[in-house]
């Protein structure tokens, strides 16, 4: 599974609702697959995209959707824990795990030697889990995550692209404006 | 109380959401709010998440503010730079000053130092609550500023205010 086409995907069934990418190719790839006002650009703060999109859960009743990656929810793990304890029933944390940070040179990840990011969320307390590898499968539980009660975890292993899209407009003050604006 | 008038100056300024990592001198203000409805109280495991919680709520029209020791400020400074400061994202941080008058802990006088000229380094504002006299305009204003300039701000309470930890 390539993560552009299967954000792509996500995109057509997200509705309004919000969306949190990781720095990098995942909020390059958030903005090329359809630029709204509801996606949530982040441009450092490496780690902190699912706690960024819990943030969210806590203070909107609609879906939030974290699009996260292996290498950054590993400098966070703690957040996982916080997942599991409040349990927000419109969180949806995706996992676009490559099993490597692939921007610093392709280095393996922890989840390359075993770390099981699925079995960490469930030991954690998240209920509803799934670890899936082609986009068909992730499609389908997308689509259940968006109808059914979460918290959810879907781990979601990527492919490494050798082509990048071009990098997205860097303007995280407009990032911020137009995503809280659309609330009032 | 200070705690009482932390709390509502909290409340006058529609701040709702805390996020925040334990500490001892802090605990009679975060239980205050993890008592009353108006707040959602989250505990986060690190001091940068902390703040990454706190800036999502804030995207999505709901504003937060957090609380955290002087040791853990240091935890959160690259979520201060390269998230709320570029996305003005306004964060009211409340830290506990360690390493303060009456410290026992060696290890805890280095940070609790270093807050404000970190502070001064990356100019953000802070105010230092040491006293109860004109708490209310102080802690008020303070959030009332950091709305406004859409900028994390730090009010740094000291012993003086709460007492302190004793060895």
């Amino acid at each position: 599974m390539h993560r552009f086409s299967a954000t792509k995907m996500l995109l057509n069934h997200v509705g309004d609702a919000p969306v949190v990418a990781n720095l990098g190719p995942s909020t390059d790839e958030l903005w090329h697959a359809g630029h709204r006002d509801r996606n949530f650009y982040t441009y450092g703060s490496m780690g902190l995209c699912s706690s960024i999109a819990l943030g969210m859960a806590l203070s909107t009743e609609e879906r939030v959707v974290s699009l996260d990656g292996d290498g950054s929810l590993l400098m966070n793990m703690g957040t996982i824990a916080t997942v599991g304890r409040e349990k927000p029933k419109n969180l949806i944390v995706v996992v676009w795990d490559n099993e490597q940070w692939a921007q610093t040179g392709n280095q393996p990840s922890h989840t390359a030697y075993g770390t099981d990011l699925e079995q960490v969320a469930k030991s954690c307390g998240i209920p509803r889990t799934a670890t899936v590898s082609d986009e068909e499968e992730l499609q389908s539980v997308f689509m259940q995550a968006m109808e059914e009660d979460g918290p959810w975890f879907i781990v979601a292993k990527v492919e490494e692209m050798e082509e990048y899209m071009p990098v997205a407009p860097i303007e995280p003050e407009m990032t911020t404006y137009r995503m809280r604006r659309s609330f009032e | 109380m200070w705690a009482d008038v932390i709390v509502e100056a909290l409340k006058e300024n529609e701040v709702s959401l805390i996020a925040y990592v334990p500490d001892i001198s802090i605990n009679k203000v975060t239980k205050l709010m993890q008592d009353d409805p108006y707040f959602h109280v989250v505990s986060a495991t690190r001091e940068e998440e902390a703040i990454g919680i706190a800036a999502g709520a804030y995207a999505t029209g709901r504003n937060a503010a957090v609380f955290m020791q002087s040791s853990g400020f240091g935890n959160c400074i690259n979520a201060l730079t390269s998230l709320c400061m570029p996305s003005r994202i306004p964060v009211p941080m409340f830290i506990n000053m360690r390493g303060e008058v009456g410290e026992f802990n060696i290890a805890q006088v280095g940070m609790g130092r270093s807050v404000r000229p970190i502070l001064d380094v990356l100019g953000l504002p802070y105010y230092t609550l040491d006293t109860e006299d004109r708490l209310d305009l102080r802690v008020s204003g303070a959030i009332k500023l950091c709305h406004s300039s859409r900028q994390p701000l730090a009010l740094c309470m000291t012993p003086l205010l709460h007492g302190g930890k004793l060895a």
